[in-house]
């Protein structure tokens, strides 16, 4: 692949800082040949992979070397984007925003430092994946569970700094405590762990004053060199009840009854409800259901539902704790969805630790047209409400119909908000195809606009467009949010625009692609 | 010569012959070197931990590679720790440059002296899980 440089960087620059990175970190460790570059592009890109093409990459060992690179890199103007095991797929792997940056491969750096299974925490490094935490468990039979997102492959790190969610919540909701290196090279710990010697850095979230961590996720503000992160004690028992819906219409009626036991702590984590799609998109292909360019037409969407014994919203709902406890709650969750289905559903009792491991098996999603495939996602925020949740469903799906694609859609019910991720499949050697998934997506982000709500994780591509719809008085927190950048990264090395966020220095590029 | 391209006609190649494929060795990740490394037991076994940490999590039973190599070349092509027929140029290649779906692997990931471990383990006589 074609060498791409940072904007306005020289090769001669480029060069000097490669080789003062070198002394740093080795010459092993400065990646630099055509594979090396390639093996960050984005794997599932929606556009040209070119558009984030890096430059190079740099993989520091530890801390220190993090510091002396991102130092050097304020010397010579070098641009750096921090990945932790790179897999963040769909929002764009491991690339960066602007082609001709860096990447700071922080995967050798993979130390689980701690995990207490008295008080339910562990502290990790950016290059611990979800396998080697879940074994690392399993090995030592410590009693702790960890959310695990639908791609295991990834950074426990990475995932909980993008906002990533499972069936346990938003896993960014349980980090207390950071150590982070500033743009200019500065050591700091967040919170309790401003102490020099402090003792409940991974037990108490704020600390004194300002509280730091949520200001570090989704941003580009420091690089995260160790994170804690609350885990949850093993379970004693757990209940599933599964859950099948048999029309699109039905989605209403399972928000109102299962909103408010999820505000009241019934069901102890996200109510999850899928379409009828995500159950032929991994096991089949798309060729052997139909052939046309539209969206799938309901006759075959009624022969996947029966091959698949699904119905058109899937979710189980999954009560675990102490068993009487759950027994309890399992009352009260059939009592409110019998007060608007006679349908009987299905309901499994099982031990606490029943929840499989993590997986890559979901990937294959991606073969769905055959081929080289990709799926980006769109997924706004909005009110738990009932009636709003089905219109959202319905306008959605009525755009993938309008650009000939097929709906698969996930809605996660947080008691208060809903999180509607629309899943978009497509063919990476398909220029027609593509040019009509950028225009959905593009669609959606007026559409939600229009409504009041706002996405809230993208792919690269997007950023710009996303963050653009985040504009009370005149986009006043980008402006606050470039502020801060602009104080803690004067020479702006650290990921330029990350969500949106542009350094003085690239300021421009905004919106280039 | 597109990538695509190139790299289909090499899947191609390497599911159907047991010989590696000189016109695209030069092509293959700088680490690359035409025979399989010499296979001491230390090395397989060095080989056979790395594609359990690196590999295993997609291209063992169950996992998402097998799933789709059975789909693209028949069950029995689908595990490849059982495969006879992958040539060390055809396992470093794909490894670093990916294939159809499978990402590229960098060398912070897989360090070139672990992808050699693997070529090694992979090539070896009889290798299996």
């Amino acid at each position: 692949m074609k060498l791409i440089l940072p904007p306005g960087m020289s090769a001669a620059q480029f060069e000097r800082a490669l080789a003062a990175m070198a002394r740093i970190v080795g010459n092993d460790w400065v990646l630099r040949t055509d594979a090396d570059r390639e093996t960050y592009l984005d794997q599932y890109a929606p556009g040209l992979e070119e558009s984030h093409a890096p430059s190079a990459a740099i993989a520091p060992a530890n801390v220190e070397q993090v510091q002396a690179v991102l130092r050097v890199a304020n010397e010579h103007r070098l641009p750096l984007w921090p990945i932790s095991r790179g897999k963040n797929f769909g929002y764009g792997g491991a690339a960066p925003r602007m082609p001709g940056t860096a990447m700071l491969d922080l995967g050798r750096m993979d130390r689980i430092i701690e995990v207490n299974e008295q008080l339910g925490y562990c502290i990790v490094e950016p290059g611990v994946g979800f396998f080697d935490l879940y074994e690392y468990l399993k090995e030592r039979r410590i009693p702790l569970q960890m959310g695990i997102p639908g791609n295991g492959w990834g950074s426990v790190v990475g995932n909980a700094l993008e906002r990533g969610f499972s069936g346990m919540g938003d896993h960014s909701g349980n980090i207390c405590g950071l150590e982070l290196v500033l743009p200019t090279g500065e050591l700091v710990r967040t919170g309790m762990g401003a102490m020099a010697d402090g003792k409940a850095w991974p037990l108490f979230k704020h600390g004194f004053g300002p509280s730091w961590d949520q200001m570090i996720v989704q941003g580009n503000y420091a690089v995260v060199t160790k994170l804690c992160l609350w885990m949850r004690p093993a379970d004693e028992a757990s209940i599933t009840i599964d859950v099948k819906l048999d029309k699109p219409e039905d989605l209403e009626w399972y928000v109102a009854a299962t909103t408010p036991l999820r505000l009241r702590g019934v069901i102890d984590g996200l109510v999850r409800v899928t379409s009828y799609q995500a159950s032929a998109t991994v096991p089949t292909l798309r060729s052997e259901w139909y052939q046309g360019r539209d969206s799938i037409p309901e006759d075959v969407i009624g022969r996947i539902m029966q091959r698949f014994n699904v119905g058109w919203w899937n979710g189980p709902i999954r009560l675990q704790g102490y068993a009487d406890v759950c027994e309890a709650n399992l009352a009260r969750v059939q009592s409110a969805l019998a007060r608007y289905s006679s349908k009987e559903f299905e309901v499994r009792r099982g031990p606490g630790d029943n929840q499989p491991g993590p997986s890559t098996y979901p990937l294959q999603m991606v073969n769905w047209y055959g081929g080289r495939g990709g799926h980006i996602g769109y997924s706004p925020v909005m009110p738990a409400d009932p009636k709003l949740v089905q219109r959202q469903f319905e306008r959605t799906r009525r755009r993938y119909q309008e650009f000939g694609l097929d709906y698969s859609g996930t809605f996660y019910i947080d008691g208060r908000a809903a999180t509607n991720v629309n899943l978009i499949l497509y063919s990476k050697d398909d220029a027609e195809q593509k040019e009509r998934v950028r225009k959905l997506f593009l669609a959606l982000i007026e559409d939600a606009k229009a409504e009041g709500y706002g996405e809230y994780r993208t792919h690269l591509s997007y950023m710009d467009d996303v963050a653009a719809s985040y504009d009370f008085n005149g986009h006043a927190l980008l402006k606050l949010n470039e502020k801060v950048k602009d104080t803690l990264d004067p020479n702006g090395i650290l990921a330029p625009g990350r969500n949106g966020i542009w350094p003085q220095r690239y300021r421009a590029q905004r919106g280039r692609l | 010569m597109s990538r695509l391209v190139r790299a289909v006609a090499f899947a191609c190649l390497a599911a159907s012959s047991l010989a590696a494929a000189p016109a695209f060795a030069a092509e293959a990740a700088s680490s690359a070197a035409a025979p399989a490394p010499a296979a001491t037991p230390a090395l397989i076994e060095r080989g056979r931990a790395a594609f359990t940490h690196r590999c295993s999590m997609c291209h063992r039973e169950g996992g998402t590679g097998t799933f789709i190599l059975a789909r693209r070349l028949g069950a029995e092509q689908s595990l490849i720790e059982k495969r006879t027929n992958l040539a060390p140029e055809y396992i470093r290649y794909v490894v670093r440059w990916g294939l159809v779906n499978m990402p590229r692997i960098s060398r912070v990931e897989l360090p070139d002296p672990d992808l050699e471990a693997v070529v090694a383990y992979l090539s070896a006589p009889r290798a299996g899980p």
